[in-house]
C-alpha cells in the first residue's frame, strides 16, 4: 500500500453523477487521492485552496464552458489537464488543448487508457534531468551535449529537428496543437503554416524511428497536433 | 414568349373603338339619302320614266341595309315609298296613284325594298357576330396556348396578364389570396394598385363581387375588379383597367372576360391539385420513412441493450469462464452502441448543416493509421489491410477528423462484408487529369455492390439483403456527407479481380515551400 501522502492527487469535474462514481472507484482502486466536483466554479475554488497533483475536466458543465475554467486556471496553476470530451466536438477539444489542456480522451473511453494517459501526465511532472540521457527506443537523447544516437551511432539533426525533438521531450506525454509547436519553432506569424510541421516531424520520423511508417514514438493525433510517448 | 408579342403587334384583338353609331345618326343618314334620291328623281323625272326611278330607291335601301341597323332600313323602305308616290309619280303631291300600272309597280317596290333590306341588314348582323365569335376564340387560342406552356402558376399568371393586355389593350393585375387571407400582387402586374385600388380588391375578395368601372359600385375607379372565385372561395382577384374611356362593355367583351377568368381559375384548381397531391406524397414519404428509421433505430439499440443486460446479469455466475464471456460481450456491445451512436450524430450534423470541415494539411499515413487502430479497438476481423502510396505522397487539403471517420467507415465496411482471410487495400496517391485529384481508396475481395445498392450506395438508412452484420445503413451516407462537406467526391464501383472499391477524390492543393533552417 503507497502511504497516503506519497499518493497523487486527482481533483474530478465532472456533472454525471454516473461518471463521477465510477472515476472515483476507479481512480480510488488504482492507487489515487480523489476529490470530486461538479462544476467549473467549485473546481477553480477546490484547487485553489489546494492544489491537486492532476485534474480531470469534462468540458461540458452545467454553470460555465469547460475551456473557461481552464483558462481562468492556468493563471495560476500549472498541474496538467486531462479533458473529457465527447465525440464530434473536434473544435473544442483543439480549443482546451490551445487553452492549456493536456491531455483529451474521448467517451466512451476505457479504464485501462485512462490510467495510462493519467500515468503518463503524472510522469511528466518529474523534471528531465539534464544529466541523464532520455532514453526511447534505441535512441538516445543527451540534453546537455545536444547529441542524439541511435543504436549508439550519432544521428545527424538539424537545429530546427533538435528544437522539435526538445520541444517533444519537455512536454513528453502532452498533445501539443499544430499550433502550439508553429508558435514555438516559426514564431507566431506561422501558426497556420501546419505543412512547416508534417514536413519536419516525417523527417524526424524517418530519423528517429524504427518503422516511420508506422511511428511508435512521435503519435499523430489527426486534426489535433502530436504527442511524444518516449 | 412570342405568341405574346405578336399579339401585342395586332393591337387589340377585342376592339374599344368598335362603338356602334347612334341609331338618331342613322336615321338621320337615312332619311338624308332617301331626300338626296328624291331630290335627284325630282329634277331628271322630265327626262325619264317615273317608274325607273323606282329602282334608284331600290339601290339606295339596300346601300343603307349595308350601312344601318334593321330599323332605318325599315323606315328607309317606307319613307321612300311614300316620296316615290307624293312628289314623282303622277298625280304629283298626292298618294294617289294615277293608273294601275304605277299602282302595281309601287306595290312590288315596298315589298321588294323591305324584304330586301331587311335580309341584307340581317346578313350584315350575322357576319359581324361571327366576326366578333371568331376574334373571341383567337383571343382564347391565343390565352389557352399561352398558359399551356407554362410549369408554374407564377409562370400561368405571368402569361394571363400578357394575353389579356394584348386582348383587351389594357392594364391589368392579379392578386392571389395567400394562405392567411391577404391578397398579394402578382410581381408581374401592368396595372399597379395604390391604397385606394386595394382597398377595393379587399372590399371585392370580402363580397365576392364585381366592382369599378363597367359597374354600380365604385365608379370612379379606373380599372374592373371581378373575384375569381373556385367553387365557395375567393382565390383572388383579377383586375382590367382599359386604355379607352369606354363607358360600358360590349357583351362580346363581358364574355371574353369571362372566358378568360374561367381559364386562369382552372389553372388555379389544377395548381391546388398537383400541390395537395405533392403535399400528400412527401408526407407519406416520411412517414414512411419516419417509421422505418424508428424500427430500425429501436431494433439496433435494443440488441446491444438486450446483451449488455443480459450479460451483466450473467456476471453474477461464479463460473470464471462464463464471466469472461460475457464480458466479451459487453465489450462487444458496447462498443456496437458506440458506433451506433456515433454515425448517428455524424448523419444528424450534417443534416442539421452544423458540419464545418476544418481543411488542413494532412499527412494520409498517419490518417490512415488512425483510422486503422480505432478500427482494431473497435472489432476484430481476419483480414490483412495492406497500405499502398507513393514515396513521395504530398500533403493532403482536408478535415483530417473526418477524413479519419471516412476511411474508418469504409473499412469497416470492408471488413464487414470480406470474407476473412481476404486482403483489403488502403491506398492513396495523386491522380493526373484534367484537375488533377488526390485519392484515398478501400478495395476488398468480398462480394462486391448488391445488385439493389448499385444505383446509389450511398442513400442513408439503406442495406444490402444478404447484410450478415447489424447496422442502420448510414455508414456509407456519411462517408459521402463528410466527402462532399470537404468539396470531394466519392464513388463505389468493382475492384478488378472481385470485390468492391470505395474511392474518394479530393481537391489536389500544392502547399508552399518550407523554409530552411
Amino acid at each position: 500500500m503507497i502511504p497516503e501522502a506519497a499518493r497523487a492527487e486527482v481533483l474530478v469535474v465532472d456533472d454525471e453523477i454516473q461518471i463521477r462514481r465510477l472515476l472515483g472507484s476507479v481512480l480510488e482502486e488504482a492507487g489515487y487521492r480523489v476529490r470530486i466536483v461538479e462544476t467549473g466554479q467549485a473546481a477553480l475554488a477546490e484547487a485553489a485552496a489546494r492544489p491537486p497533483d492532476i485534474i480531470v475536466l469534462d468540458l461540458g458543465l452545467p454553470d460555465m464552458p469547460g475551456v473557461e475554467v481552464l483558462r481562468q486556471l492556468r493563471k495560476w496553476n500549472h498541474a496538467p489537464v486531462l479533458i473529457l470530451s465527447v465525440f464530434g466536438e473536434e473544435n473544442n477539444k483543439v480549443a482546451a488543448l490551445d487553452a492549456g489542456a493536456d491531455d483529451y480522451l474521448t467517451k466512451p473511453f476505457g479504464e485501462n487508457e485512462l490510467l495510462a494517459r493519467l500515468r503518463a501526465l503524472l510522469r511528466r511532472m518529474q523534471p528531465v534531468d539534464d544529466g541523464h540521457p532520455l532514453c526511447f527506443g534505441s535512441v538516445e537523447v543527451d540534453s546537455s551535449r545536444r547529441l542524439v544516437t541511435r543504436h549508439g551511432q550519432p544521428v545527424k539533426l538539424t537545429a530546427r529537428e533538435y528544437a522539435l525533438l526538445h520541444l517533444f521531450i519537455v512536454h513528453r506525454g502532452k498533445v501539443l496543437t499544430h499550433r502550439f509547436v508553429l508558435s514555438e519553432l516559426w514564431g507566431p506569424k506561422s501558426e497556420a503554416q501546419t505543412h512547416y510541421l508534417h514536413v519536419y516531424m516525417t523527417r524526424l520520423r524517418q530519423k528517429l524511428e524504427e518503422e516511420p511508417d508506422t511511428p511508435k514514438f512521435f503519435q499523430t493525433e489527426p486534426g489535433v497536433g502530436y504527442r511524444f510517448t518516449g | 414568349m412570342p405568341q405574346i408579342a405578336d399579339v401585342r403587334q395586332k393591337q387589340s384583338l377585342i376592339g374599344w373603338n368598335e362603338q356602334k353609331p347612334s341609331p338618331v345618326r342613322e336615321y338621320i343618314e337615312t332619311v338624308v339619302v332617301i331626300a338626296g334620291v328624291t331630290a335627284m328623281g325630282w329634277f331628271i323625272a322630265s327626262h325619264t320614266s317615273h317608274l325607273a326611278l323606282g329602282l334608284v330607291y331600290l339601290l339606295a335601301v339596300i346601300a343603307l341595309s349595308l350601312r344601318v341597323g334593321r330599323r332605318p332600313v325599315l323606315i328607309a323602305g317606307i319613307l321612300s315609298a311614300l316620296a316615290w308616290d307624293f312628289l314623282i309619280i303622277p298625280p304629283h303631291f298626292s298618294f294617289l296613284v294615277g293608273n294601275f300600272e304605277d299602282g302595281m309597280m309601287l306595290g312590288t317596290y315596298c315589298v321588294v325594298a323591305l324584304v330586301a333590306g331587311q335580309l341584307t341588314a340581317r346578313v350584315k348582323a350575322q357576319e359581324l357576330n361571327e366576326r366578333r365569335r371568331e376574334q373571341r376564340a383567337t383571343a382564347l387560342f391565343h390565352l389557352t396556348r399561352a398558359l399551356a406552356a407554362t410549369r408554374t402558376l407564377d409562370e400561368a399568371a405571368t402569361a394571363f396578364l400578357g394575353q389579356v393586355d394584348a386582348a383587351f389593350n389594357a392594364t391589368s393585375a392579379l392578386l392571389f389570396t395567400e394562405g392567411s387571407g391577404v391578397l398579394v400582387a402578382h410581381p408581374t402586374n401592368s396595372f399597379l394598385l395604390h391604397e385606394a385600388e386595394r382597398n377595393i380588391a379587399d372590399w371585392v375578395a370580402s363580397h365576392r363581387r364585381e366592382a369599378g368601372r363597367f359597374t354600380p359600385l365604385f365608379t370612379s375607379a379606373t380599372g374592373f375588379y371581378l373575384p375569381l372565385m373556385l367553387a365557395e372561395d375567393c382565390c383572388g382577384i383579377f383586375v382590367l383597367c382599359p386604355a379607352t374611356n369606354a363607358p360600358t362593355l360590349s357583351t362580346v367583351q363581358r364574355e371574353l372576360i369571362g372566358d378568360f377568368v374561367a381559364q386562369l381559375t382552372l389553372m388555379i384548381q389544377h395548381e391546388r391539385f398537383r400541390i395537395a397531391i405533392e403535399r400528400e406524397r412527401i408526407l407519406a414519404g416520411s412517414e414512411e420513412l419516419q417509421r422505418a428509421l424508428l424500427d430500425s433505430v429501436a431494433h439496433e439499440l435494443k440488441t446491444p441493450l438486450a446483451v449488455l443486460s443480459t450479460a451483466v446479469e450473467k456476471l453474477n455466475t461464479p463460473a470464471e469462464a462464463v464471466q469472461q464471456n460475457m464480458l466479451n460481450e459487453i465489450r462487444t456491445a458496447t462498443k456496437r452502441l458506440t458506433r451506433l451512436v456515433n454515425n448517428l450524430l455524424n448523419q444528424s450534423r450534417l443534416e442539421s448543416g452544423v458540419l464545418r470541415p476544418r481543411l488542413d494539411w494532412c499527412n494520409v499515413r498517419d490518417v490512415f493509421n488512425a483510422a486503422l487502430l480505432e478500427l482494431r479497438n473497435t472489432l476484430s476481423f481476419e483480414n490483412r489491410i495492406t497500405i499502398t502510396m507513393p514515396k513521395d505522397m504530398p500533403l493532403l487539403m482536408a478535415d483530417a477528423a473526418l477524413l479519419e471517420q471516412i476511411i474508418f467507415n469504409l473499412l469497416l465496411n470492408a471488413v464487414s462484408y470480406a470474407p476473412a482471410g481476404t486482403e483489403i487495400a488502403l491506398s492513396a496517391g495523386i491522380q493526373n487529369g484534367a484537375t488533377a485529384r488526390s485519392f484515398v481508396s478501400v478495395a476488398d475481395r468480398g462480394p462486391g455492390l448488391p445488385e439493389e445498392l448499385r444505383e446509389n450506395p450511398f442513400q442513408k438508412f439503406q442495406r444490402p439483403k444478404s447484410a450478415r452484420v447489424g447496422g442502420l445503413g448510414l455508414g456509407l451516407s456519411v462517408v459521402r456527407g463528410f466527402v462532399v462537406a470537404q468539396g470531394g467526391e466519392v464513388q463505389a464501383g468493382d475492384n478488378p479481380g472481385g470485390g468492391a472499391v470505395f474511392t474518394v477524390y479530393l481537391p489536389h492543393l500544392l502547399h508552399g515551400s518550407v523554409p530552411n533552417e
